[in-house]
């Protein structure tokens, strides 16, 4: 077997295997961490509130209101301390607190 | 060399600035967002509870202001769970409805909340509340299963 034939087989062609697989791996993951939150950051993005699908659950007879602000699926969210003004409701017995429990942590 | 650059600005490469403003960075990908929907829409459907995700600052009072999203969330609070993540003040609060907390007790949401929090901790945003998520359906199973 000729000098050159043998390195175009064992040298040349797993070189071009492994530069194939290294360009697969490494290209696709490019700029994906534009995004990506680091604890300890600020965080400089607006409020957002998401919300499930009307149909999805919420007690099988939900009568989802779209036309209240702020609670669109990906709308944006209402301001600290601004909420939907329902008139005629229960609004002016001062706010209903309606949390029963939950829980809370920190990182 | 800028002088250079100009010299090849020849009418068919535009090298200007573009004028209009790009759009603020989203916090979220669209795939984040498919699958930060798909979690909620599961994990609400399985439950029949209403789960609500915010994400943003919470104030210095972070539990009240949960509790007052919470107040205003969406059709019927009792039966409704919100997941209040702040990543600016490193703050998760988890607020359940009066008949949602007899599915999901205070245990079962500071069980998610610390697996969240551990995910947090290091930079996964998405994996955690897709996680969170899911084990708060689990925990609070299927409506069915439950007689009130």
């Amino acid at each position: 077997m000729p000098v050159i034939e043998t390195v175009l087989i064992y040298g040349v062609i797993p070189l071009a295997v492994f530069l194939v697989f290294a360009v697969l791996t490494l290209l696709p993951g490019r700029g994906r961490d534009k995004t990506n939150y680091r604890p300890g950051q600020p965080w400089e993005h607006e409020a957002v509130w998401y919300e499930p699908h009307p149909a999805a659950g919420g007690h099988g007879d939900v009568e989802v209101d779209h036309g209240r602000p702020g609670l669109g699926a990906t709308a944006a969210a209402l301001a600290i301390g601004e909420h939907p003004h329902e008139p005629g409701s229960a609004d002016d017995l001062g706010p209903r607190r309606t949390a029963a429990g939950g829980a809370r942590g920190t990182w | 060399m800028a002088q250079e650059l100009d010299s090849y600005v020849d009418g068919q490469h535009d090298t200007r600035e573009p004028i209009v403003e790009e759009p603020a960075p989203q916090p979220f990908s669209y795939l984040d967002l498919a699958r930060l929907d798909e979690a909620l829409t599961m994990s609400s459907r399985e439950t029949g509870l209403w789960i609500t995700l915010y994400v943003g600052d919470l104030g210095s009072d972070t539990r009240g202001t949960a509790e007052s999203l919470h107040a205003g969330s969406g059709n019927d609070p009792s039966h409704s769970v919100l997941v209040a993540v702040s990543p600016g003040q490193r703050v998760l609060e988890i607020v359940t409805g009066s008949a949602a907390a007899r599915r999901l007790p205070d245990r079962a949401c500071a069980l998610a909340v610390l697996s969240m929090t551990g995910r947090f901790g290091s930079g996964d945003l998405v994996g955690a509340i897709v996680n969170g998520l899911r084990q708060l359906s689990d925990a609070a199973g299927h409506p069915s299963a439950h007689r009130h």
